[in-house]
């Protein structure tokens, strides 16, 4: 800020609204410090009397902004005392949230409870990811070309209903023939594959839940050939230890983000007694949630099935880890954050 | 927030505003930002983000520690972590502010005027990554696409990228969505009173030199006078203004040229002390054409 130039000692009179001004000058000056202390480092860092100091000084603009424009035509002190209100408005009343006290309040009740409302949404979506399962599962044992028509080329990488018993087997577990870079290729592909698969089943369910559903019971087809394409090799229970670890987590983030974009077209499509725009922020609300927690389950998902699915090699630990996993998340949701009963 | 176009300015004044009335009764005036001002926002946090995850690579590899497989899982979870996240956390942060809004001095606010809430933050960004990432990711990340969904992509970002520009706040979907709008963040600059510098230069103007002009007049003269003129085009256009008003309100004294910027100083503060004192007297004279259109004058 240009500090005011000092004024050349006036020989007549200052006008009315030039003396209004140099009497206030101060106050806006000492205001406009302690703004600045507060955005810089926040409310908390000011001290007790600078809080109040900072209250009443900006009582002191507002009436002075409200005196200059009935009084004053000095554009310049105008547009700044305007703008000094309008900073010092958002540091009084739009302060900053608390980071720590916001995470704490999702992850204990936000989320959770979020979660226990949307129980019909989240039903659409593990309906969508289960009936997608069965149907790409009986495709795949009438015709085997389906596989090709649902599982995108670079997703299968040698993966195919033509590929040897043992070239699946060595894909599961590492150690064999099997291309280490191939998989962890695969991972991040899969991993970026299902970010993005999410975020667009959530952004896409306000258009009436419909394209949700359909890209959820896609990725239920693709599971669901592939699933079957290792069990028509006998490899059906050492493919579910291979996905279980970071599948359950994964899948359910999945039907998660589904429900949460269910949400959102539930809304169009059922507002009840609300408007339909009015429906669609309420249920907004819960359907961000249920985002967030996908997007966590999504995160944790990735580091399991980046780390431990190669550390761990034995089919009966990976289904422990990755149900075991399961189970907390269920815990979580189910439990935490309700209110005690009176 | 209650929006209204700023009382007693004409339309054309008043675009771009947005007023909205504190628990104090005084409206205050938020300014809109431009949509260019957004997107080199925008596009300063995308080379923030990919410029910070691309060092991080680079400093990775350097040292050697990760193989080549390990560094595409390690990039693929940095980018995923600087998109959305990245947004959302520093709008938490900084109170509707991520770096790139920083540097260009906007920031998001809420249309009821209280604190953003997180909820508004988090859906204002995952729209952004529906509206701009994942059409542009698509668009650039497929190798080949059929032309009806590269045209649907590329029409869809378009109507997206024009959304801000036609609507009435300058909001994008997700602003829509969410409820917020961004600002300038308001920059109070002080200058200095004009009417104290221009002391007794030796010019008295009366009533009915002062009666011409109005409000609007009166402020354009203030910012001419706020930029002493330094080029010889600039000095020859005050002439013009000093000589202008000179003859607009009949002032019959001779004016040299020397003494053209002291002229038009007095005439401000002889000017803006009636008006002021008309205005106080319920004589409101907006422009040139009060005495004309009100009656008032």
């Amino acid at each position: 800020m240009t500090p005011a130039a000092p004024a050349p000692a006036p020989a007549v009179d200052p006008i009315r609204s030039a003396r209004f001004r140099t009497e206030r000058e101060a106050g806006w000056l000492r205001l406009d410090v302690l703004l600045r202390k507060a955005e810089r480092d926040g409310t908390a860092a000011l001290g007790y009397d600078e809080a109040l100091e900072l209250a009443s000084l900006y009582r002191q603009a507002m009436n002075a902004l409200s005196v200059a424009r009935a009084i004053s035509m000095d554009k310049a002190l105008l547009t700044y005392l305007d703008a000094l209100c309008a900073r010092a408005y958002l540091v009084v009343y739009a302060p900053q949230e608390s980071l720590r006290g916001l995470i704490g309040r999702l992850l204990v009740q936000g989320i959770p409870q979020a979660v226990r409302r949307s129980l019909p949404a989240l039903l659409i979506g593990a309906l969508a990811m289960m009936l997608g399962a069965v149907l790409g599962a009986v495709l795949f044992d009438v015709d085997h070309s389906w596989f090709y028509t649902f599982v995108p080329g670079g997703l299968a990488d040698g993966r195919t209903p033509e590929a040897s018993t043992a070239y699946l087997r060595s894909t599961l577990f590492d150690g064999g023939p099997g291309d280490h870079d191939g998989l962890g290729s695969f991972a991040t592909f899969l991993f970026s594959h299902n970010t993005q698969i999410a975020i667009l089943t959530f952004a896409l369910g306000v258009f009436l839940t419909l394209p949700s559903f359909v890209l959820t019971f896609y990725n239920g087809l693709v599971l669901g050939a592939f699933w079957q394409m290792f069990a028509s090799k006998g490899l059906g229970y050492e493919l579910a230890g291979w996905l279980s670890i970071h599948g359950v987590t994964e899948i359910a983030a999945i039907c998660i983000a589904c429900a949460g974009g269910a949400q959102l077209g539930l809304a169009v499509l059922l507002p009840g007694d609300e408007t339909r725009r009015d429906a669609l922020r309420s249920r907004g609300r819960d359907a961000v949630k249920l985002m967030i927690l996908a997007g966590l389950m999504l995160v944790c998902a990735a580091v399991l099935e980046g780390f431990f699915r190669q550390i761990v090699q034995t089919t009966e630990i990976r289904l422990a880890v990755g149900w075991g996993i399961g189970a907390l998340w269920f815990a979580w949701l189910a439990l935490a954050g309700r209110e005690a009963r009176a | 927030m209650k929006t209204y176009a700023p009382t007693g300015l004409p339309a054309w004044e008043a675009r771009g505003l947005l007023r909205h009335t504190p628990p104090e009764s005084v409206p205050i005036t938020f300014r809109l930002s431009t949509p260019g001002a957004r997107f080199g926002a925008q596009t300063l946090d995308i080379l923030i983000t990919y410029g910070g995850v691309l060092l991080a690579i680079i400093g990775l590899t350097w040292t050697g520690a990760f193989s080549w497989n390990g560094l595409i899982t390690f990039y693929a979870l940095l980018t995923f972590f600087m998109r959305v996240p990245y947004y959302i956390l520093s709008e938490l942060v900084w109170n509707g502010r991520t770096l790139g809004k920083r540097m260009v001095g906007i920031r998001v606010i809420s249309l009821d005027g209280r604190r953003l809430t997180p909820h508004q933050i988090v859906a204002r960004n995952l729209m952004k990554e529906v509206e701009v990432f994942l059409p542009l990711a698509t668009l650039f990340g497929a190798s080949t696409m059929d032309i009806w969904l590269g045209g649907a992509l590329s029409a869809w970002m378009i109507a997206t990228l024009l959304v801000p520009v036609f609507s009435k706040l300058n909001q994008r979907l997700g602003d829509m969505v969410a409820g917020t709008v961004v600002v300038d963040n308001p920059r109070p600059v002080l200058l200095p009173d004009l009417s104290a510098q221009a002391a007794a230069r030796g010019y008295e103007f009366r009533a009915e030199h002062l009666d011409i002009y109005g409000r609007y007049e009166l402020q354009t003269l203030e910012a001419i006078l706020r930029e002493p003129p330094k080029s010889p085009e600039a000095r020859k256009r005050v002439s013009e203004v000093a000589q202008t008003i000179r003859k607009r309100i009949s002032y019959d004294e001779d004016l040299p040229e020397s003494r053209e910027w002291d002229f038009l100083l007095e005439f401000y503060r002889q000017q803006r002390e009636y008006l002021e004192s008309r205005h106080l007297f319920g004589d409101a004279r907006e422009n040139k054409f009060h005495a004309a259109t009100g009656g008032q004058g």
